[in-house]
């Protein structure tokens, strides 16, 4: 309030250096770079709405020869489709294993260390910035083609939800019964096993059917890169232009992923 | 059976929180301290039970000195202490009875108490001190769909269920309404009775004070200015303590 410069607004009173025609010019530089990154954006993409217009065509020639959907093959899918599911629970359960201890590093109430709190961000932020599918390729490189790589690569992509959330379930858990029971002369393992994990438990058994639903539409697209189950079969009917099976298994698909979401709601809502 | 001994504490930054404070109850004696905010009514309990170390002086309980231990030998003097704070502190999500019986786990050395369990005998024993609360009734109730009322007594149990020699109430009415907390104080006055406990409870109710307590203890700056029975105590000593904090 010492600069002597103008003061239009309340704004420019307040803030030191700052004043009305600033910051007009400033909001049209904002308008413009928004404006500008949009367009780059769309030039980026070559969208032209054009072939939108010609691809319907294309479209209907593939609904048409992809109907009516091969039902006689049911029963061959129930085994890619099963090892869809299990590799979701695999990995959910392996990523669940995994994130535990690495969500007590990193929750800033319980840590041991400061260090180690960091080492364990670290560890569950890498695990979920790298996207499954990259992975899913770097343990097939590793283990070879199957569900197991598809497995491994949901477990560790999954720590990274998982630790997150985890860790900040114990950041906010109630502390009173902790102290209370520590005060009634109990050892630590008694006041872990009797105030911690009761409070915990159904909460870190809610995010785990969560993970576990996204894991079962992230385990379908896994099978793209040979990971195994329903999108290892989808990609082979793709590529033998077999689109009658293809629309099988998008049906499989869709009531898979519908009824992981409602079977999972209603166990998460149980709990809670 | 619990004597405090030129008990004092003085933080880092130099302030005196408690000065050479004796004090002592026994057996069967229901003493209740009074005195405003930060006049160290809290850091006494705190001291006694040792989430704060005392600077100097001592604290025994049942003939063992508590201020010089530590580890595993704390925990076990602190078997002979129970606390009661103005929170309830259940675990929410597991049974009344459950909580109850937490109270019993530190005189357990066994691999079911270790992954949860309780050893049977402490469910009946669990069952005995919610009995004596009043309400054996809600013993397979959620700990969280209790009264706030309700839920302090379930605590209370859960004291009893230590089996103490001495039990200490930390402002255990203060969230409470005047019924509820009137209900608390007569159990305690019952326990202390009945039990043979020592009972310590820090108060902001002047009049439940006169109403429950053998002897009254007004604390100020860390000091204590009397120790009497409230038959003996002027009124106007107890409210010196709050005026003078404000002058």
């Amino acid at each position: 309030m010492t600069v002597g410069t103008e003061t239009g607004s309340p704004l420019s009173a307040a803030v030191r250096g700052w004043s009305a025609p600033f910051a007009h010019a400033l909001r049209v530089v904002f308008i413009l770079a928004g404006i500008l990154v949009v367009a780059q954006s769309f030039w980026m993409v070559k969208a032209r709405p054009q072939d939108l217009v010609s691809g319907v065509f294309g479209m209907a020639d593939f609904i048409r020869r992809a109907t009516p959907p091969d039902f006689s093959q049911l029963d061959a899918a129930i085994w890619p489709t099963l090892e869809t599911v299990d590799i979701a629970i695999f990995g959910t359960l392996m990523g669940v294993v995994m994130a535990v201890p690495l969500a007590l590093m990193a929750a800033a109430n319980v840590t041991p260390a400061r260090w180690v709190y960091y080492v364990a961000r670290g560890i569950i932020g890498f695990a979920r910035a790298v996207p499954d599918l990259v992975w899913a390729l770097l343990f097939v490189t590793a283990v070879g083609l199957g569900p197991f790589p598809g497995g491994l690569a949901l477990a560790v992509h999954s720590i990274g939800m998982l630790g997150r959330l985890f860790a900040e379930t114990i950041e906010q858990m109630d502390m009173a019964p902790v102290d209370a029971l520590t005060l009634t002369g109990a050892r630590r393992i008694q006041v872990f096993t009797h105030a911690i994990v009761p409070s915990l438990l159904p909460s870190f058994l809610g995010i785990s059917l969560y993970r576990l639903d996204e894991n079962i539409r992230s385990s379908l697209v896994l099978g793209f890169v040979g990971a195994g189950g329903i999108g290892f079969q989808l990609l082979t009917y793709m590529n033998l232009f077999d689109y009658r099976k293809v629309s099988l298994y998008l049906i499989i698909t869709f009531v898979l992923v519908l009824g992981a979401e409602r079977v999972s709601a209603i166990l998460r809502q149980k709990l809670a | 059976m619990l004597k405090v001994q030129r008990l004092s504490l003085r933080y880092p930054n130099g302030k005196l929180a408690l000065a050479d404070f004796d004090l002592t109850v026994r057996a069967g004696e229901l003493v209740i301290v009074l005195g405003g905010n930060g006049s160290g009514k809290t850091t006494l309990l705190r001291c006694i039970v040792r989430t704060l170390a005392p600077t100097s002086g001592e604290v025994w309980v049942n003939g063992t000195e508590l201020t010089h231990l530590e580890g595993d030998r704390l925990r076990r003097a602190r078997l002979e202490l129970a606390m009661v704070s103005q929170h309830a502190a259940l675990v929410k999500r597991r049974s009344v009875l459950a909580n109850v019986a937490t109270g019993s786990l530190g005189r357990h050395e066994s691999l079911r108490a270790d992954l949860g369990g309780f050893p049977p005998e402490e469910l009946t024993v669990a069952l005995g001190c919610l009995g004596e609360v009043g309400l054996a009734e809600l013993g397979h109730q959620r700990a969280g769909t209790l009264s706030g009322g309700q839920a302090q007594r379930v605590s209370i149990a859960r004291a009893l269920a230590q089996r103490p020699r001495v039990l200490l109430a930390d402002e255990p009415v203060a969230s409470l309404d005047p019924e509820a907390a009137e209900e608390i104080m007569r159990l305690l006055r019952r326990l202390a009775a009945d039990g043979n406990l020592a009972v310590l409870c820090v108060l902001h109710q002047i009049e439940l004070a006169y109403a429950y307590a053998d002897r009254i203890v007004g604390i100020r700056g860390g000091r204590k200015i009397f120790d009497d029975p409230p038959a003996e105590l002027p009124r106007e000593s107890v409210r010196h303590l709050y005026q003078d904090r404000a002058a």
